[in-house]
């Protein structure tokens, strides 16, 4: 049962994203992309993981993309109707450097010598655990990663300063 | 385990390749070529989170919150960067913005 | 002793220092009594130095080279040889300096000629006092420096400042020969010292005698202006005459013969050598004869005459006669520069004109000249009772006593030399000093009145004369008493015949005719009347053996056919099609190929976000399909 419906989420994750970067409409391309999210949320919560679940819901499919939806609404860009997809010069490098890194990915992944074989049983990381994981080992980094916020704040500010005419 | 560690890991590359897809096809666009770059730490993300659950860590989990709280702040700078810019050319063309080369 | 023999070397250095760095703050007449004083008290000090000496002295003034077993301090070894060079250095160089006050009164240049003349003197005092061969060699290598220094004097004219050059470069390469006997002797013997060098000759096998020997005989070449290297002496006549005298008296070319006699205890066992100096000696005698003969310019016939007489010099030495060619060595010292002198005061007195077919009538005209130079003349052309008669005579008997074939045919050349000199001496005496024939319109008054000359170069020509003419009391022959030298030379000799006083007698009176029918051809060719006839005829371009003589036997032209041409055409070949054609053009065209993959490379960074994005991209892709490759 967990696995189909991990599958299942696969599929989706893969189309709709397929869907989104060849969206033209940037609004559509959002929608396509929560869509993706939310599927890998639910990934996520069958890995043994309901808080970044969580956190997948809360923060990416909600706050970062109605702050991408509120930023394309801001930008009058005219019709995205009139919007012209990338011309097929800039498809081709693309196809041909993705499709070798994703082949080679995929070949490196399934030849490798199974060492999973060693896994331990599948078990939930309780919240408790996560936490103490996360305060005790990686305090340094939580700073960091707070500093790192102070100065998007403080850029964001500066950029969004009201200019004198 | 409910799938192999491997399914997981191609199912992340796939991600991955489809976000640099974007990136690399969407070069007029800045505000798609930013969505791949979602894309792509979101496959990150779930590399992160599978071997949390293949070897019974929380690290993994640790960081895949840290990736999401670097990308907030991330997305939020880019975005004020991205309107500030098309306040000045009118274009959201990634190309057009090249003053920083050294002339 | 000691301060005897560092006040010789140190004074001319002091005086050549100390022009250089204050001479032009200081009023002219403090530099010319600076740089005469000290070649004076140099002078003062060897006299010193004979006066006190009783054995031969090595001192050892100071430290130089110490490097694991090669000792190279700097000393001074005081021989016979070296003491009574010192002294004829000394005077000669002295009087020529006070003479140099008077030629060199005009010229604006007069810091930098004193300072270099000082300098010459110290070079060839270093040199002849050296006890070990580097310090020789640097010695050597100033005297080289000065001369061409003062060769191309008066360097704004090319032409002067190409005989500086030619001097310099063709006794480079007798200096090569020196360079590699010295590095060749240090690995033989393990010790530089010229003293004990000398006494290490039996050690060594007779090959490597030989071929040290005739290196040597190549430096001496170089220096003494000898054959085949002796085409830069005529030319060297670029510089001031006082310049001239000092080259040809008293310091550079007799350096060469020096080193000879110097090295002479290691070299003299080797028959081949000494053959070959002697051979090099006769032949060069004779070909600087022969082409005296022909020449015009005052100054070149002097310069031939000196290369002919250093050529007597040698055969001595070739001969084994250190005192006959040292007797020699010093009275030519006297009478060349004599000569020199008296010429730079009849060029002088002519307004710089040097052809002896213009010239005439200055016997009359300048008497104060005429008299010495007639002294100088017959000394050289080895008239008795003068000096040069008897030390060219020591030479010939010196030869004579050899005896066989070899040396027998080498006195007949020499002999036949001193026939030519004669003939050549008096030529040029004649036509320079002859009277003018009132009639004779060929001869029109060329160079208007002649100039009055400085006092004191007249004078300084007076005593000079009177040593060349008295000199033969320095070494009487062996019927007159003994001779000094002979006797303050005698551990240097190497043995040889000792001939009967009837022979010696006879072979000088030999001497005496050969150089009296000498003068005798020369009046009968250029005496009163005929001396009109042949500066007609010498109007005239020179034609089949006179041109041939005139030329140098085209010495100068067979060097640039056999040695500068071809130089010069692989040197353009290598300039031209190697240098420019490979490496530089290799060169060029990668800095250009450089230069455009740069340009290429820098249109990749645009400033396009989308290129960099794309680059990126590209290095990730490179990057694991490489993993992929190499794991798989």
């Amino acid at each position: 049962m967990e696995q189909t419906l991990f599958y299942i989420m696969a599929t989706v994750i893969v189309i709709a994203t397929i869907f989104a970067i060849s969206e033209k409409h940037p609004v559509h391309a959002i929608v396509y992309l929560v869509t993706s999210f939310f599927a890998l949320a639910v990934v996520f919560y069958l890995l043994a993981a309901p808080l970044i679940a969580m956190f997948e819901v809360i923060i990416y499919a909600g706050a970062v993309m109605v702050l991408f939806m509120f930023v394309i609404m801001m930008l009058d860009q005219g019709s995205p109707e009139d919007a012209e997809r990338p011309p097929l010069m800039h498809y081709l490098p693309a196809l041909v450097l993705t499709g070798i890194t994703l082949v080679s990915l995929v070949l490196l992944l399934t030849n490798r010598s199974p060492v999973a074989a060693a896994a331990v049983a599948p078990r939930l990381v309780s919240v408790k655990e996560f936490a103490i994981t996360l305060f005790n080992q990686y305090g340094v980094a939580i700073e960091i990663i707070s500093m790192q916020l102070l100065f998007a704040i403080v850029g964001v500010l500066y950029l969004g300063r009201r200019r004198k005419p | 385990m409910i799938v192999p560690l491997t399914h997981l890991l191609i199912l992340a590359s796939i991600l991955f390749a489809l976000g640099l897809l974007c990136v690399l096809i969407w070069r007029s666009n800045v505000i798609m070529m930013l969505i791949g770059i979602e894309i792509m730490l979101n496959a990150a993300m779930l590399v992160f989170v599978a071997g949390s659950n293949h070897w019974g860590m929380a690290d993994g989990q640790v960081f895949a919150l840290m990736i999401m709280a670097m990308t907030s702040a991330e997305v939020s700078l880019a975005l004020a960067m991205v309107v500030y810019l098309h306040r000045r050319k009118k274009t959201v063309n990634v190309d057009e913005f090249r003053e920083l080369r050294d002339q | 002793m000691k301060t005897a023999l560092e006040l010789i070397i140190l004074l001319p250095f002091l005086g050549a220092i100390g022009n250089i760095l204050l001479g032009r703050f200081l009023p002219r007449r403090v530099v010319e009594i600076t740089a005469c004083s000290v070649i004076w008290g140099s002078f003062f000090a060897a006299l010193y130095a004979l006066d006190t000496y009783s054995a031969p002295a090595v001192v050892e003034v100071g430290a130089w080279l110490t490097s694991f077993d090669l000792k190279v301090p700097i000393s001074f070894c005081l021989d016979p040889l070296a003491l009574s060079l010192c002294l004829m250095i000394t005077f000669v160089c002295g009087l020529i300096h006070l003479y140099s006050i008077g030629y060199m009164r005009d010229d604006p240049g007069h810091v930098r000629f004193f300072a270099l003349l000082n300098l010459f003197v110290g070079a060839m005092l270093v040199l002849v006092l050296a006890e070990n061969l580097p310090l020789l060699y640097l010695g050597w290598e100033g005297v080289g420096f000065c001369s061409y220094a003062l060769i191309g004097f008066w360097y704004k004219e090319v032409k002067n400042a190409t005989a500086g050059r030619k001097a310099f470069i063709v006794t480079r390469i007798g200096d090569i020969g020196l360079a590699i006997a010295i590095v060749w002797i240090f690995k033989v013997f393990g010790t530089l010292s010229i003293t004990e060098v000398n006494r290490m000759g039996q050690l060594v096998p007779m090959e490597v005698i030989t071929a040290l020997g005739l290196l040597l005989l190549l430096a001496a070449m170089g220096k003494s202006a000898q054959a085949p290297l002796m085409v830069w002496l005529p030319d060297a006549m670029a510089g001031p005459t006082p310049v001239s005298a000092q080259i040809h008296a008293a310091t550079m070319v007799t350096a060469g013969v020096y080193l000879l006699m110097r090295m002479f205890p290691l070299i003299g066992v080797s028959a081949v050598v000494t053959g070959a100096i002697a051979v090099t000696g006769a032949f060069t005698a004779f070909y600087a004869a022969t082409c005296a003969l022909a020449e015009r310019d005052l100054k070149r016939i002097l310069a031939y005459s000196t290369i002919s007489q250093i050529g007597f010099m040698m055969l001595a030495v070739g001969c084994g006669a250190i005192t006959a060619a040292t007797f020699h060595l010093i009275v030519h010292a006297f009478f060349k520069a004599l000569l020199f002198l008296g010429a730079g005061c009849i060029i002088t007195a002519l307004h710089h004109e040097q052809d002896i077919f213009r010239m005439g009538g200055l016997r009359r005209a300048l008497p104060g000249v005429f008299w010495p130079f007639l002294a100088g003349a017959l000394c050289l052309a080895g008239v008795p009772p003068t000096g040069g008669f008897f030390s060219k005579d020591s030479i010939l008997t010196a030869v004579w006593a050899k005896g066989g074939m070899f040396y027998g045919a080498l006195y007949l050349v020499a002999m036949f030399a001193v026939f030519l000199t004669a003939v050549y001496t008096f030529r040029m005496l004649f036509v320079v000093f002859g009277d003018r024939l009132a009639a004779n319109s060929l001869e029109p008054d060329l160079h208007g009145p002649v100039k009055p000359l400085p006092g004191i170069m007249k004078i300084i020509l007076i005593p000079l004369a009177l040593l060349g003419l008295v000199s033969g009391i320095f070494n009487l022959p062996a019927y007159l008493g003994n001779g000094l030298l002979q006797s303050f030379l005698a551990p240097l000799n190497a043995e040889g015949g000792h001939l009967s006083h009837a022979t010696e007698l006879g072979l000088q009176s030999v001497a005496a005719i050969v150089a009296l029918s000498g003068l005798a051809v020369a009046w009968w060719y250029f005496g009163r009347q005929r001396r009109a006839m042949r500066i007609a005829r010498a109007a005239q371009p020179p034609t089949g053996v006179t041109a041939f003589l005139q030329a140098g036997w085209y010495v100068d032209n067979l060097y640039s056919l056999l040695f500068i041409r071809p130089y010069k055409r692989l040197s353009s070949i290598l300039w031209e099609r190697i240098d420019e054609g490979v490496i530089d053009d290799s060169l060029d065209r990668m800095a250009v190929q450089l230069g455009r993959t740069g340009q290429g490379l820098g249109r990749w960074g645009s400033g396009r976000v989308s290129a960099y994005m794309l680059s990126l991209a590209c290095g990730a892709t490179l990057m694991v399909g490489w993993f992929a490759w190499v794991v798989l």
